[in-house]
């Protein structure tokens, strides 16, 4: 057991700080630390094309796809360090979920026609998972591919779709079979956004944000090719994914970004408060600690064991200290909470409920883990 | 980075689980202990020492499983890490060999915890000293032939080495919640020779704040043991335990609580295992404190959360002393308080904290 970094690692974390410092814009790394204003679609471009110039935009795929052939430790180094830098987080949707599905299930045809794009940022993702009548229960999706000849028809609405707006794809999880148990009639199909029939339509949320998005198929067409795997194997593609979108919840080096703006507020605004500070260092040790379990994680992927049934350990606790920060920001600020730090909170509420809701990874710990 | 364990590191883990599995209650462990070389863990090597920091915590671990009621933590890596960084091997060996028991004397009463509030004084009597005061809770005193007591000479905390059977040594002691013997000690104008410096009057109080940093990881991973049986074994309880025809495992409301008992669980082990792998990069004292301090407050959380839900979820046969259960929660409660409690801790944290390195973990 050693938990020191080799002379290479802190060379590459040198050369991380060197690089967010020096090719992250200005505007956007202003956006990133003040909070104050929603990033745009271009802001995400603008950092996906100079990382991706750079070769380090896809950390978690394999070199032959383009990614970095990073070990785990150095993609620990890459996220704490881009979140030093107050770089923004890319969206997740292509990088980081429906790319590894491709690369895992796909066939050559959809990882030579989708891995590119999304490695090159020229076409976003978005992720059509939630129903009005199926979130938690996800399985109990209603929206219907119906197969006709060379097509599926596909009829239903999705929710909650964070980026639709932006959006040139749309990874869909449609019922292809209703007359067998609900996890077996599912299957994973790409779906391009400017398909006659599809309708997005922005949801406002309590903090005045427009985020996310109801989407509406009708008679949407969408090639039988565009199956990921088997008909009736989305299921499987589904909760693969989710346990890699776990892992990227926990947010751990957005939670350092937030635990260094709470230090940077108290300071500014001249708020010296030691039940404040009490609460501030607690919350900083339980980030501690949760930051080594995701070392410990790491280090059993490193190994050879993909994210399992632990990762859902990240999932709530980094989402429960986002929201404790958040928290402690508005508590600090008290009859002075600005708009920034109530926006945020307000946002922040989301965490505990999206990528599986903290009781539902509560009800896979328990299942799965302790086989209860 | 390597969070692997070598074959030596298993084979120790191994052989005190087993151990712990056979020991029996009120039967000295000591000479099993000496004989295994588990007293000479993190002593240097000439004198047949081994391992450091890792095979502490993986002893430690072992010992709360079991629920094993030694003086590991109060006599091998409190005093032990005294007397190794003070140099004195003419004092180490004979612990090391199970020969000399230890106990060490730091707390004060009103002193919450804090090492550097030291009211016992001493005072220089020709080649040797003479000390007066009073310590609370000297963990393990009653076997003890050796007491290290802190006090005050001048304006520096110095560390002396005070024979128990002394003139003008009287301890009170008492039995605590978990069995654990506990000693309050007066010590009234107590003539020490001049040998009995441990270290010299400069060094005593950062001699003492790295044995406390190394006996506090300890007791975290001492802790882990614990909450990770109480875990283990509620999830079987509720499992076997039936009510309304079903096993009440099978109720979202338990599963859910033992869902969190198992993140708090998995929070601690990160955090003993963090702070004994930092302690043994042998870091910075403020990097050390900072670790340890950390360890400590996430184990209190994460055991209370842990010890008092396992009592919960138990019902009845948790509030019963014939059942094992309880006897974990005390000694788990205990071990919250012992050498620091969370606010202790947090503070120290904190106060550590302030001219940090930017980086979260050490380099």
């Amino acid at each position: 057991m050693n938990l020191a970094y080799t002379d290479e690692e802190r060379a590459f974390r040198e050369e991380v700080r060197a690089f967010v410092a020096e090719r992250l814009p200005d505007d956007i790394r202003r956006k990133v630390r003040d909070g104050e204003e929603a990033l745009v679609k271009d802001d995400y471009y603008r950092w996906h094309r100079e990382l991706h110039a750079k070769g380090w935009v896809a950390p978690g795929w394999p070199r032959a796809y383009g990614g970095t052939g990073w070990t785990p430790v150095q993609r620990h180094i890459f996220a704490e360090e881009s979140a030093y830098g107050w770089a923004p987080r890319l969206l997740p949707f292509g990088l980081q979920m429906v790319g590894p599905v491709i690369i895992t299930f796909g066939n050559d045809a959809q990882r030579e026609r989708h891995l590119p794009p999304i490695a090159s940022g020229e076409e976003f993702w978005c992720q059509g998972y939630s129903e009005p009548g199926s979130g938690s229960d996800l399985a109990s999706l209603q929206t219907r591919a119906e197969r006709h000849g060379d097509a599926y028809v596909i009829n239903g609405t999705k929710t909650w779709i964070t980026a639709a707006q932006w959006a040139d794809w749309m990874f869909v999880l449609a019922r292809t079979d209703p007359t067998v148990p609900k996890h077996a009639g599912i299957s994973f199909i790409l779906c391009d956004m400017r398909t006659p029939g599809i309708t997005v339509r922005p949801i406002v949320t309590i903090d005045g944000g427009a985020e996310i998005n109801e989407v509406h198929f009708e008679n949407v067409e969408v090639p039988v090719e565009n199956r990921i795997g088997e008909e009736g194997d989305g299921w499987k593609c589904a909760t693969f994914l989710l346990e890699f979108e776990r892992t990227g919840t926990a947010g751990i080096p957005y939670c350092r970004q937030q635990a260094q703006a709470v230090r940077d507020l108290l300071r500014e605004e001249r708020i010296d408060d030691p039940f404040i500070a009490e609460r501030l260092a607690e919350i900083e040790i339980r980030l501690e600690a949760l930051a080594f379990t995701e070392l410990r994680v790491l280090a059993a992927e490193a190994a050879g064991n993909r994210p399992g049934p632990e990762s859902s350990i990240l999932k709530i606790t980094g989402t429960e200290i986002q929201q404790q920060l958040s928290e402690l920001a508005l508590d600090a600020l008290g009859p002075y909470a600005e708009h920034k730090a109530m926006a945020r909170y307000l946002n922040l509420r989301k965490t505990s409920i999206y990528a599986g809701s903290n009781e539902i990874q509560k009800n896979i710990i328990a299942k799965r883990i302790l086989k209860l | 980075m390597d969070f692997a364990l070598s074959p030596e590191q298993a084979l120790i883990r191994d052989s005190v689980a087993r151990f712990a599995a056979e020991a029996n209650a009120g039967e000295d462990p000591w000479p099993t202990f000496a004989e295994l070389g588990w007293l000479a863990i993190g002593a240097p090597e000439d004198l047949g020492g081994f391992g450091g920091p890792l095979e502490t915590m993986l002893v430690a671990e072992q010992l709360g499983r079991g629920l094993v009621a030694a003086p590991f933590v109060s006599q091998v890596v409190f005093a032990g890490t005294i007397l190794r960084a003070a140099g004195r091997t003419d004092l180490l060996e004979p612990l090391t060999l199970g020969e000399r028991r230890f106990a060490v004397a730091y707390e004060e009463p009103g002193a919450r915890y804090d090492p550097a509030r030291v009211a016992a004084t001493v005072r220089r009597d020709g080649a040797g000293y003479v000390l007066d005061g009073t310590k609370a809770r000297v963990l393990d005193a009653a076997t003890a032939s050796t007491i290290v007591a802190s006090a005050r000479l001048g304006d520096d905390v110095a560390l002396f080495a005070v024979p128990a059977d002394a003139a003008g040594v009287s301890p009170a002691p008492y039995a605590a919640e978990d069995g654990h013997d506990v000693s309050t000690m007066r010590f009234e104008a107590v003539r020490l020779g001049a040998d009995a410096a441990i270290g010299d009057a400069t060094n005593g109080a950062a001699i003492l704040e790295c044995a406390l940093d190394h006996a506090v990881a300890a007791l975290c991973a001492e802790a882990l043991g614990i909450m990770t049986v109480m875990l283990e074994t509620t999830v079987a309880y509720t499992k076997q335990r039936v009510q309304f025809n079903v096993p009440i495992g099978s109720f979202q409301s338990l599963q859910h609580r033992m869902a969190e008992m198992f993140v708090e669980c998995e929070l601690a082990r990160s955090a003993a295992t963090r702070a004994a792998m930092i302690l043994d990069g042998e870091p910075e004292p403020h990097e050390r404190a900072r670790a340890a301090s950390a360890a400590k407050v996430q184990i209190a959380r994460s055991g209370r959360f842990v010890g008092q839900n396992a009592i919960q979820l138990h019902g009845g046969i948790g509030m019963s002393e014939e059942a094992r259960i309880g006897h974990y929660f005390k000694r788990l409660t205990v071990l919250e308080r012992l050498l620091g409690d969370a606010a202790f801790h947090r503070e120290r944290y904190a106060s550590a904290a302030a001219g940090r390195p930017r980086v979260g973990t050490p380099s």
